[in-house]
């Protein structure tokens, strides 16, 4: 018993991916034009009417082959995502890996869309809650391509990009053969950067900062230790040319145009999505007027910063609030 | 998936248009003119459509729909016109033509472009109820491929192929979808059609000996190249003296037509009493359909076929069960001398009976005969004598005649073929009451060189007599051997001008018209093993075959369950090749692999998988040193066949290898 699961299971790793393969309504209807044919070559006892016939019957069983091998062994190799705001397309990048010897062509992408299930089974199979994203047109035989599919952002958050559904029908139309991928690839969906509150500094809501000094970009105060991530322009490269250290020369700037956005001050709107969407509507106006901005939650808070990647994190605390 | 609203491209509507037409032009000449005409003009609607953006029929041109439905309404008025319903062959064939013009012209999106391959498909079929012939098959190859490209150029959206690379494919698919067809061809259990009754058309157009001679038919037949039968003889063919190949017998005259007797019902029938002498001949017989119930034998038949349910009339003619609706092959044996019904005969009456009124000047000629013997034998070596002596000529063009026709040819014309001789010398006989009758059927036949049959063709169509002399029953007297010796002796080819033999531009010269010969013999031979083996291939054909190829009783079942395991092989095979692709070997690699495991018999650890050759080498060399030279010497060889592009040689490398024994 066990060498047969044993065997079994070698065989499934073998076969690799799973490929189901089903006829199109052509197909079927192929099918029937075959009988029709077959009917008429007996009827008139003609002989090249059941050769046609059964030319016709082994080319359709040719078509499962061709099918197949259009799309067998290919691999989506690697996904991933870049964020998005809510209510924007979410960029998906899929890597497909052909590793045939033969190129292979129009192959549909698609995602499914809806949970819910269908009391047909049919539909289940057919692909029905599966909508096309993108038809890949061609696959390079022995090569990998990466190819961008959009899903819409259904809720702030994390979305992943579900079961992918790779289907094709060429070359004749006949059959259709599918597979499907369970990638493990999260995207991160930010909340709609939308509100109508101004910018804490204007209205006086949010906690401004003065006196105290923060680290900045405009005076130099002293250096500090190399760490990950500090900026290449800011090393201090005459320094360590002297004793091989590194390090990084730190600034100091006026406080006049630090802000903290805190949740607080989105306490006019009731909405927990609402507030989230004030807060990223503020991180968003704060980065382009230049501001340096914190972020406050009421599970954590960011210090106040600036610049590409201080953005990101507070979008990121903000997506992933709960 | 793909949207099946989809306008498919135009190059796809161009190649299918091209397709549909070259499956129902052949159809054109058996169709009436409308027809062909009408799928013409929707195919250039198309065409125009396409090229010129003329406007089609659908939503935006609500008035070109009802054109459009106007000519389908006219179409099938013409058709039931024509042909009275819409279920025949040749209806059901213009209903199909029509229907596919008009498909094509509001081919919308890509479910209507289907559905109109598939009709093409199913057009194919419709060709071969008309012809089986080899050029028929391949045009419709031809169309198979075009059809299948079409589908190809349909799911090729994007049009990333070539229409040559589409082609290619379709070919490909066809040319890899033989064997399986071959299989299911062979081993597909047949059904002896027909499943319904058959409409009344499905075998017209088909020549041949008719049950009924008025002067002047048989020369139609004579100016005929098809193929009436042919044979095969299992010992030598009997020489042309004995080719007389016994067809319908004719007995009742009105004056100018001869026909069969009617009985008034089979089973009073009398057959003839035979004996036969001389040497018995057995031989294959591939009769072409005619429709008709007779068979064609040698004179006379005494071993009747046993895979035909079939009997010999009082004519003594052969006569099948059923009407040959499709070629068939029967086997027999005659026996060229023989004695029919020598004391009696229960229809000698009607072999005796003339009009009233008729032929008052052959009859005067006959009584000056009898005046002169009453012996039947005298008569007819006078009547003989005449064709011979008096002004008859044998020629395939006579002149039409008026009036009574035997007297008007016997003492005006005087210019005739078989059939002229054979009914005057019938009347002749009967006027002084020798009993006679006109024996029609063929004479002679030529040998194929090229795969030993004997064809008999149309134009070899004959008709002579037989007279009843007591004791000697019916003997076969052939006045046209009195009058055209040749005839008879060398077949008709040879006595046929060469302009009948050849076309028109080869017949100038005796050469050409011989190596057109020879090209029709090859060629008649290729038609013929085609025939035998492919269009005959029914039920009894199946079941020889299988019978031969080791299948004991061939049934249904049994070949049921061959062509299961058979379809489950090729499928298993076909499956494996595609799950365990052929990985191409790198020679040089397993070749230096082997060399590694040279090392690994001797129990060292083999090549670490980190381990490049040099440096395998280095640690193979520190335990080995006196292997030292061959060690590198491969190596180094590997390493340049590998990663050089300098010319090495492999079988080189593989010697080296093979010497290579540590121990």
């Amino acid at each position: 018993m066990n060498a047969i699961s044993q065997l079994y299971r070698r065989f499934n790793t073998l076969r690799g991916r799973r490929v189901f393969i089903l006829p199109t309504r052509f197909g079927v209807l192929y099918g029937i034009f075959l009988l029709l044919i077959l009917l008429a070559a007996i009827n008139y006892s003609n002989s090249l009417g059941h050769i046609l016939c059964f030319l016709l019957a082994s080319m359709g069983q040719l078509a499962i082959h061709y099918t197949y091998r259009n799309m067998a062994k290919i691999e989506l190799l690697s996904v991933h995502s870049e964020p998005c705001f809510m209510g924007q397309a979410i960029p998906f990048y899929c890597r497909f890996d052909n590793p045939n010897r033969h190129d292979c062509y129009h192959l549909d992408i698609a995602s499914k869309q809806s949970t819910e299930r269908s009391w047909n089974p049919f539909k289940n199979l057919t692909g029905f809650r599966y909508q096309t994203h993108q038809a890949l047109t061609s696959l390079i035989a022995q090569q990998s391509t990466t190819h961008r599919i959009t899903l819409p952002s259904l809720r702030r958050g994390q979305q992943t990009i579900g079961q992918i559904r790779l289907s094709t029908r060429f070359p004749v139309g006949l059959f259709d053969t599918w597979t499907y991928f369970t990638p493990d690839c999260v995207a991160l969906v930010y909340p709609r950067p939308i509100g109508q509150l101004p910018l804490p500094s204007a209205s006086g809501d949010g906690e401004t900062h003065h006196g105290e000094q923060q680290k900045g970009v405009d005076d130099f105060s002293g250096f500090q230790a190399y760490r990950d991530g500090d900026p290449v322009h800011a090393i201090a490269w005459k320094a360590m040319a002297r004793d091989d250290i590194l390090r990084t020369k730190q600034f100091s700037s006026s406080v006049s145009d630090q802000l903290l956005l805190s949740w607080q001050a989105t306490a006019s709107l009731l909405d927990t999505e609402a507030r989230l969407s004030q807060l990223c509507r503020w991180v968003l106006d704060s980065e382009e007027q230049g501001l340096e901005y914190g972020l406050m939650l009421p599970n954590l808070t960011i210090d106040i910063g600036r610049g590409d990647a201080h953005k990101q994190r507070c979008l990121t605390a903000l997506a992933l609030y709960d | 998936m793909t949207k099946p609203s989809l306008m498919p491209s135009n190059t796809s509507l161009t190649w299918l248009m091209l397709g549909l037409s070259l499956a129902a032009v052949p159809h054109f000449s058996y169709q009436p003119l409308w027809v062909g005409l009408l799928f013409l003009l929707m195919i250039t609607w198309r065409g125009l459509a396409i090229w010129q953006h003329w406007p089609l029929p659908g939503s935006q041109h609500r008035t070109l729909s009802f054109v459009q439905w106007f000519i389908a309404a006219g179409a099938g008025l013409l058709m039931l016109n024509s042909y009275g319903n819409l279920i025949g062959r040749d209806a059901g064939t213009a209903l199909l033509i029509v229907m596919v013009g008009l498909k094509v012209v509001e081919i919308r999106n890509h479910r209507d472009y289907y559905i109109s391959c598939f009709l093409g498909y199913f057009l194919i079929v419709t060709n071969f109820l008309y012809s089986q012939s080899i050029p028929t098959a391949v045009l419709m190859f031809i169309v198979i491929i075009l059809m299948t490209s079409c589908l190809i150029s349909l799911n090729d959206i994007k049009q990333i192929m070539s229409k040559r690379d589409q082609l290619k494919l379709a070919s490909k698919m066809l040319l890899q979808a033989i064997p399986l067809m071959l299989l299911l061809f062979v081993l597909f259990p047949r059904i002896a059609g027909p499943l319904w009754g058959l409409p009344q058309d499905a075998h017209t157009a088909q020549t041949g000996i008719s049950n009924s001679m008025s002067l002047g038919k048989i020369s139609e037949l004579i100016q005929s190249d098809a193929v009436a039968f042919r044979v095969k003889f299992d010992q030598t063919i009997p020489s042309g003296h004995g080719l007389y190949w016994r067809g319908p017998v004719l007995w009742n005259t009105d004056g100018t037509t001869w026909r069969e007797l009617t009985l008034p019902s089979r089973h009073e029938q009398a057959s003839p009493v035979i004996s036969t002498t001389g040497k018995q001949s057995t031989y294959t017989v591939t009769l072409e359909p005619h429709n008709e119930h007779w068979l064609f034998a040698l004179d006379l038949p005494t071993v009747l076929p046993t895979t035909l349910a079939t009997s010999i009339a009082f004519g003594g003619e052969l006569l099948s069960q059923n009407p040959i609706k499709q070629r068939i092959q029967y086997q027999l044996s005659s026996n060229t001398g023989f004695l029919m019904n020598p004391t009696s005969d229960p229809y000698l009456n009607e072999a005796l009976a003339l009009p009233d009124g008729f032929h008052p000047r052959t009859r005067a000629l006959a009584e000056q005969w009898r005046q002169k013997s009453d012996a039947p034998e005298d008569i007819i070596a006078m009547a003989l004598n005449h064709f011979n002596q008096q002004a008859f000529f044998y020629t395939l063009t006579p002149p039409p005649l008026n009036g009574d026709t035997i007297d008007g040819f016997l003492f005006e014309s005087g210019q005739g073929f078989c059939e002229h001789y054979a009914a005057s010398f019938t009347v002749l006989m009967r006027a002084v009451g020798i009993p006679t009758r006109i024996v029609t059927g063929y004479q002679g036949g030529e040998v194929n060189p090229v795969d030993g049959y004997m064809v008999i063709r149309q134009r070899d169509a004959h008709a002579w007599t037989e007279v009843w002399l007591s004791g000697r029953g019916w003997v076969r007297i052939d006045p046209t051997a009195a009058v055209s010796p040749d005839r008879i002796d060398l077949g008709m080819s040879d006595i046929m001008p060469n302009a009948m033999r050849a076309p028109l531009f080869l017949a100038q010269s005796d050469q050409l018209t011989d190596l057109w010969q020879q090209l029709r013999n090859n060629w008649d031979a290729v038609n013929n093993a085609w025939n035998r083996s492919i269009l005959a291939y029914g039920p009894e054909l199946q079941k020889s075959f299988l019978s031969k190829l080791g299948m004991t009783n061939p049934d249904w079942q049994k070949m049921a369950i061959t062509l299961f395991a058979a379809f489950s092989v090729i499928l298993l095979l076909t499956s494996a090749a595609l799950l365990y692709p052929r990985r191409e070997p790198d020679r040089v690699v397993a070749t230096y692999q082997k060399f590694c495991q040279r090392f690994a018999k001797l129990g060292l650890i083999p090549r670490y998988a980190h381990e490049g050759p040099l440096d395998f080498a280095n640690r193979m060399t520190k335990i080995y040193p006196n292997y030292q030279s061959d060690i590198d010497h491969i190596t180094a060889q590997y390493i340049s066949l590998r990663y050089d592009k300098s010319q090495s040689s492999l079988d080189d490398f593989k010697q080296t290898v093979k010497r290579f024994k540590p121990k």
